[in-house]
């Protein structure tokens, strides 16, 4: 038995009820060690608990190689034979590095604590032998049997056990897992709903024992494979029988469930990747760079040594004076003593106080974020939000913005605009509605987004039978099903644009009322009528139509059609009327990006219907390719169409996102947009959004395919076009998007190299769009780019089924929309309206990058040229490690001195203006391209570091050699030297001069020589000489003309360079240039479209797969939603006449994606 | 949505937090940038020809009395065996040296700046602390005590190796010599005489007695008692000597005042004439190839002669002419070429 359940792949076993087995295999941990095989269902998305707070903390601070090295110098400057300086100039700025770092951690995983406990607080019903007891989330165990109410979320992964629905069915809302917002249903295994629904369903449940076999827990939401023994039979589960956590149970009063995967081990937990500690690149590079630095570092200080090995073996014999001091150790050993000396001397070329400035930078940026009122929305009263702050300069560099559909782009709501009928179209596309007094029809629920009140006269007075037909149409071809509360019916529909073209009939008076699976009810303007169904023609994506043949209440047949334009229009009577006039509304909605389908009629004559009922029913019993033989019979049916009209719906997108996606676009970004829809709804939103121009050619299927498997995929796309790539290279060069669904995705990540390929194609084309993908699939997608470019990745998204994908990203940006929160917490910058991303990437984006490029720049500058005269002055002094600056200058050098106006330049430069940075979006490509923190852009930066150094030491030494001026007063020469070097330069690279900005040159200028003569002072001197030795020095120096003229020319000529590449870069650019940094000019984007030729499009997005069409001709799905004198009736009717086990079958179609 | 009871969230709108703070933006152009390097270029040429001129006037010279050559006046001393050598470095003034003149002497190839040797003293010791006369610091090692283990004092590397040669200057006038006066006042730093170093106080009226218990450094032929009996303002610590000798040179060649001439005859400056200058010479420095000079120079407002200051100031204030100049031409090129493109 065992070895088939091995086999079968089905290892994991639940008993339901038996809380004792499962509690002896509970998962424990104890620190980073786990065992135990069930998880509980607690959320743990902290890192640290007390007890492993200090050591995990600073294991992970210590993995930053800088804080390692100086804990290493602090150890090598407490042993005194190689002390060249302190032990406390680098021990306190090591201390507030660590402190700081640690509080932010440790204030970071307090508030994923909160986040976490409220999750696992929210209360649930849990079987006990004393019945239903209500507890919390986290104390849902395997095994439970657990009863969850209509609308509440669903606490762990259930097998469906009972509902209190027919059939026990029961309807979940997946939005938060894929993003679709419509139902979807699950049913119970047959005996399980036969055995234990009835009067005593507590009993049944309690006395349940069944014992579930199914797969280990794994993250696939569309598969599930297991089997349930029960009562001496096995029977097998699929997905149909599965609710997800995370899911919430809709129009069902109860259902009730046995927990089978809990906590971690839940499909969604196991869908949401690990949390990833984030570097930005430029981060990565500094790393890098301060690698280098301390190789080089190394290297020197090895070389000093060899130097002081020498100067030891070759002159100190004869010097008396110096070789009684080093005690006869042998050169190689005092070569050995100075090298760690030297380490000590030149370890403030490590920019350690440059990671804590950094971070202070970083933070401040995050808060200038949270502080934009520009991105603040008031509706939910939410602030842009920074979550993550290490990230803020990436934001200024994204080269793929990868996006969610639904929420995100669009507010997935979809409206009914504007219609078309016998040659007028209705409705108008203008933003103020004034709405229609709908008060006539006591039906109406509101929410009509339609104003035109000569439609609503002409229905009323009856007086166009085009227009009634139309709406008697939309009433009766569709598979909505209708649920009555509070006297009004409410919808529920496989696909929202349904439910939308459902709803306008109900508002304009022509209001669907129930069915069964006969009979359809519609109320017509007040009168009741009943429609007999005879033939639900379903929904396909080949088909991309449906249609209902119907005996109207007078016994005529008629055929109500409504479909994609092309598939519609082909198969009308020849000739029909008002050709011109259609084609003309159809492209008019297609120029408001409305989704257009396209309803028409059909009379049929009596015996057409028999001879065809016979040939369907013949089809049914045939075996052979079915769905193929269908076809061809509802083709017969579906042909010499009448068109009623075309209707044209709007699928509101989110305000303002067309512009800031041409905004992106202008900057550069390439836009992605990853969706669990189906392709005709991404597309439409795609070009709806201006992620692609209107004549942009889509490559999709297997033209794709085939572009992929060509071995160089650009002569494709070149060869495809051939004449227009010629005369416009780069037209038809972004005229293209990618299309790709999630199975050809999964398809393409096994051949390991299309993914570089499809990477390389989507650089020449204007967008990519993936449908139909897992939230698994689209980490993959994030990861595929990030592999195969080297730009920086944004996902954005807003429901629990982008957390993947914003984990896996660069940078995660979650919209903190309807869909729950899961994405925010998990996304580093949270924003409220997609809109918002302009202003976080342009401006914010820019500036932080800008900022913090020039920062990096700086600092490395200002400390390797410090800490490297150093190297010049050992070759005078006896390679001796004797420092160039007092003791006290090197600790309060990056600290105070130097460290206040680069902090200013960081929070307050602009380099252009805000304006500036949303007119010129092409600024943006600096970041993009690396422009301003590269290999090349830091070697200059070090190499004129080290012509600084150079001009430092040896122009004060070359002046004052000639003098009897001491080294007390050339360390001070120098010290000053450095300073205004290092001030002047900043000063040059300030180019938004605030208050702040000059009051902190001014500070750190005034605080240098005010410390100095303090330091040099008597009243130090006397409290402990031996640290302020320096006593007299400043004021000596200072009185002397020579002293300052050399501090004069060492300054300039040290900066010169600086100021000539800048002179020179004034002199050489065009003067226009100048005029982004002033302009005031509004921004206007809309000028910047220009509407090419249009191509009208038409998308039949009804349904993803079939709809619920055969449920109803099938009539499974009725009961619940026909009145209720109808319930037993169509509930025996099915029992009756559904074969056992064909449900399981039936319903696959609608669920398999 | 907005729930009223619940605390907005609306950011603050001011023009901090909106980075909308009032800002001065200097935007350089052509017309601002050549006329500066133009300007920041002749200041400094001026400054420059102003400091090479007055380098110009300083009168300075330089005599090496090591004695390395055979021929040269204090070759004898440089043999070991000569205890207390003196010799004769004579030199004639063809003109008024004018005064004040200031008498240094130097070393080269000497390394004050070794970092064992600058850190070898005791500060505490050097106040007058007479606690560490009797137990210098460990930074003195190994000068903090003799073979007898009797502590030093002044402990350290840099006492024990101060400069010990004496110098009498002689104008000869008619054959006879005429003592030329040396004011050794005042030529060290104000804070070493006035703070830095103090000497121990006189235990019973007795200066000497207050280093009881102590030795004097190896090297020294007496104690730093006995440094200036004549002066006791001179005595000890305060030894205008050994304060310069311990304010330690920054290079290892390098320049220490000795005296300056500043009395009687002479404070107009050295009349022009032949001198002899009576050299005790004590201070071994061949042995590491160490040079000894003596240098007589006037100083003017800028100090001492510098002519690489000058040339410096010149080579710099002309670079930023030649660069104006260049960015002139650039821009008038870049300018007229971009007026053809329009």
């Amino acid at each position: 038995m065992a070895d088939s359940k091995t086999e079968r792949g089905v290892k994991w076993e639940v008993r339901a009820n038996d809380h004792y087995f499962h509690q002896s295999c509970r998962r424990k941990s104890f620190l980073c060690f786990r065992w135990g095989r069930y998880a509980d269902n607690v959320v743990r998305s902290y890192k640290y608990t007390p007890l492993t707070f200090l050591p995990l903390n600073l294991y992970e601070q210590f993995q930053r190689v800088a804080n390692l090295f100086f804990l290493l110098i602090v150890i090598l400057q407490c042993v005194p034979i190689i002390a060249t300086i302190p032990w406390y100039s680098t021990m306190l700025p090591l201390l507030f590095v660590l402190l700081v770092r640690g509080c932010k951690d440790l204030a970071t995983d307090l508030g994923r604590r909160r986040s976490d406990g409220q999750i696992n607080r929210r209360p649930c019903d849990i079987l006990t032998p004393e019945g239903f007891k209500t507890v919390k989330w986290k104390d849902v165990r395997v095994g439970d049997i657990l009863q969850v109410h209509k609308d509440q979320v669903i606490p762990a992964d259930l097998l469906l056990l009972c509902s209190t629905e027919p059939h026990s069915l029961c309807y979940v809302e997946t939005a938060d897992i894929d993003g679709e917002t419509n139902l979807k249903f699950r049913q119970a295994l047959s005996v399980t709903h036969t055995e234990l629904n009835g009067d005593s369903v507590k009993q049944n449940l309690a006395a349940f024992d069944g014992i579930v076999w199914c797969e280990k827990p794994n993250g696939n939401l569309h598969s599930f494979k297991g089997e349930l023994h029960w009562k001496g039979e096995r029977h097998l589960l699929d997905t149909d029988h599965l609710l997800l956590r995370g899911t919430v149970l809709r129009n069902t009063d109860i259902a009730y469930g046995l927990a089978i995967y809990t906590g971690s081990d839940s499909k969604i937990l196991q869908n949401c990747g690990k949390l990833k500690l984030k570097n930005t690149q430029v981060e990565m590079l500094l790393n890098k760079t301060v690698l280098v630095i301390l190789l080089f570092m190394i290297t020197t200080a090895l070389l000093l040594a060899v130097g002081a090995g020498l100067f030891e073996h070759r002159v100190s014999p004869k010097y008396d004076v110096v070789s009684v001091l080093q005690r006869d150790s042998s050169p190689a050993y005092l070569g050995f003593i100075t090298f760690w000396g030297y380490i000590i001397l030149l370890s403030p070329s490590m920019p350690m106080s440059l990671y804590i400035t950094f971070e202070v930078i970083h933070m401040v940026h995050c808060l200038l974020i949270g502080w934009d009122i520009e991105m603040y929305w008031e509706d939910n009263n939410s602030p842009a939000q920074a979550r993550t702050t290490t990230l803020n300069e990436e934001l200024g560099q994204v080269g793929h913005l990868l996006s969610d559909k639904t929420g995100t782009l669009t507010q997935n709501r979809l409206l009914f605009r504007q219609c078309f009928i016998a040659g007028h179209i209705y409705g108008d596309m203008s933003k103020e509605l004034k709405p229609l007094d709908l008060s006539w029809n006591r039906f109406s629920c509101g929410g009509l987004k339609f104003s035109d009140q000569r439609l609503v006269d002409k229905l009323r007075e009856r007086s166009s039978p085009e227009c009634q037909e139309f709406f008697t149409a939309l009433a009766l071809c569709h598979t909505v099903m209708s649920e009555w509360r509070d006297g009004l019916p409410h919808y529920q529909a496989a696909s929202p644009d349904e439910e939308a073209l459902v709803c306008a009939a109900r508002e304009l008076g022509w209001v669907f009322l129930s069915r069964t699976r006969e009979t359809l009810t519609i109320s017509e303007m007040g009168l009741t009528r009943n429609y007999q169904l005879l033939a639900l023609l379903d929904f396909t994506s080949k088909r991309r139509r449906m249609s209902v043949l119907v005996r109207d209440p007078g016994g005529q047949l008629k055929l109500y059609c409504k479909g994609a334009d092309i598939v519609v229009l082909e198969r009308l009577q020849r000739d029909w009327p008002l050709q011109e006039s259609t084609e003309r509304a159809l492209e008019l909605f297609a120029q408001g990006c409305l989704r257009t389908l396209c309803v028409a009629v059909r009379s049929v004559p009596e015996a057409l219907w028999t001879e065809w009922s016979r040939t369907l029913s013949q089809a049914g019993t045939s075996t052979g390719n079915q769905e193929t033989v269908l076809e061809e019979i509802y083709d017969q049916m579906e042909k010499d169409l009448t068109l009623l009209g075309v209707t044209a719906i709007e699928d509101r997108l989110q305000e303002g996102v067309p512009e800031t996606i041409a905004t992106l676009r202008r900057a550069g970004l390439k836009v992605w947009v990853l969706t669990g829809d189906k392709t005709e709804t991404a597309v439409n939103v795609g070009y709806a959004c201006k992620l692609m121009d209107p004549d942009t050619i889509l490559i999709q299927g297997e033209e794709l395919r085939q572009l992929l498997e060509s071995p160089s995929p650009d002569v494709h796309v070149m060869s495809k076009e051939p004449e227009v790539w010629i005369t416009d290279r780069r037209a038809v060069k972004s005229k293209a998007a990618l299309v790709i669904s999630g199975p050809e995705l999964a398809e393409m990540t096994k051949a390991p190299e299309w993914g570089a390929k499809f990477v390389a194609l989507s650089d020449q084309c204007q967008s990519v769009l993936c449908c139909r993908v897992t939230p698994a699939q689209k980490a993959e997608v994030v990861e595929m780019v990030r592999k195969h470019s080297t730009s920086i990745t944004m996902a954005i998204g807003d429901g629990a089924n982008d957390v993947n994908m914003i984990k896996t990203a660069h940078i995660g940006v979650g919209l903190c929309g309807v869909e729950g929160s899961q994405a925010v917490q998990n996304a580093d910058f949270a924003l409220a309206q997609f809109r918002f991303l302009r202003r976080l990437l342009l401006v914010h984006g820019h500036w932080s990058y800008y900022r913090i490029c020039i920062l990096l720049r700086y600092f490395l500058y200002k400390t390797t040229a410090f800490a490297l005269v150093h190297i010049w002055y050992s070759f005078y002094n006896g390679f001796s490690a004797q420092p160039m600056y007092e003791s006290w200058f090197i600790s309060l050098y990056t600290t105070l001195y130097t460290s206040l106006p680069i902090q200013c330049m960081g929070f307050f430069e602009q380099d252009v203006s805000t304006k500036s940075c949303l007119c010129w979006p092409e600024i943006y490509s600096i970041g993009q391209k690396e422009q301003l923190f590269n290999p090349l852009v830091l070697a200059i930066t070090l190499l004129y570091s080290v012509y600084t150094s150079i001009i430092l030491f040896f122009i004060p030494m070359g002046i004052l050699q000639y003098s009897a001026l001491d080294y007390q007063t050339l360390a001070v020469t120098v010290q000053t030297s450095v300073l205004l070097t290092m001030t002047v330069e900043v000063i040059l690279h300030t180019k938004f001069w605030t208050k702040y900005s000059v009051a902190a040159v001014v500070f750190s200028l005034v605080a240098f020589f005010l410390s100095t003569l303090a330091l040099h002072s008597t009243r130090l001197f006397t409290a402990s000489p031996k640290d302020y030795f320096f006593l007299g020095a400043s004021p000596n120096a200072y009185s002397t003309p020579e002293v300052w003229l050399t501090i004069c020319l060492t300054t300039c000529i040290a900066v010169l360079p600086s100021i000539t590449i800048r002179a020179l870069g004034v002199v050489l650019t065009n003067p226009n240039k100048h005029k982004i940094h002033s302009s005031n000019k509004p921004v206007e984007l809309k000028s910047w479209f220009q509407r090419g030729t249009l191509q009208r499009r038409s998308s039949y997005a009804v349904s993803q797969g079939k709809g619920f069409g055969k449920l109803i001709t099938t009539g499974v799905g009725l009961p619940s939603t026909a009145p209720p004198q109808d319930r037993r009736v169509t509930a025996d009717s099915l029992k009756k006449e559904s074969p056992q086990g064909s449900l399981i079958e039936m319903n696959s179609g609608d669920v398999a994606c | 949505m907005k729930n009223e009871g619940e605390a907005s969230e609306q950011p603050d709108n001011t023009a901090f937090t909106q980075q909308q703070l009032p800002a001065w933006q200097p935007i350089l152009s052509a017309g601002i940038v050549i006329p500066g390097f133009l300007i920041i270029g002749l200041a400094f040429l001026g400054i420059g020809i102003g400091l090479f001129l007055t380098s110009q006037t300083i009168q300075v010279l330089e005599m090496d009395y090591t004695g390395v050559e055979k021929d040269s006046p204090c070759f004898q001393c440089t043999i070991q065996s000569v205890q207390n050598c003196t010799c004769e470095v004579t030199f004639s003034l063809s003109a008024l040296f004018t005064g004040p003149v200031f008498f240094y002497y130097g070393l080269s190839n000497y390394f004050q700046n070794f970092r064992k040797y600058g850190v070898s003293k005791d500060y505490y010791q050097l106040t007058g602390d007479t606690q560490y006369f009797k137990s210098p610091r460990d930074v003195c090692f190994p000068y903090s005590h003799d073979s007898k283990n009797n502590p030093i004092v002044p402990c350290g590397a840099i006492a024990n190796s101060m400069f010990n040669d004496t110098f009498e200057l002689y104008q000869i006038i008619n054959g006879t010599k005429k003592k030329v006066p040396l004011d050794g006042k005042g030529i060290s730093w104000w804070t070493d005489f006035n703070i830095k170093y103090r000497n121990p106080s006189s235990v019973n009226g007795s200066f000497a007695s207050a280093f009881d218990g102590t030795v004097k450094p190896i090297n020294w032929p007496k104690a730093a008692y006995e440094l200036d009996l004549t002066d006791p303002n001179n005595n000890g610590f305060l030894n205008q000597d050994f304060l310069v000798w311990m304010r330690r040179a920054a290079l290892p060649q390098f320049r220490k005042l000795y005296r300056r001439i500043t009395e009687g005859d002479y404070a107009g400056g050295l009349p022009a004439g032949n001198y002899s200058l009576t050299v005790h010479y004590n201070y071994p420095v061949l042995s590491f190839d160490g040079r000894k000079k003596l240098v007589f120079s006037n100083v003017s407002w800028m100090g001492g002669k510098n002519d690489f200051l000058g040339i410096a100031y010149l080579v710099v204030g002309s670079l930023c002419v030649v660069m104006s100049v260049v960015m002139l031409i650039v821009y008038a090129k870049f300018k007229f070429s971009d007026d053809d493109d329009a």
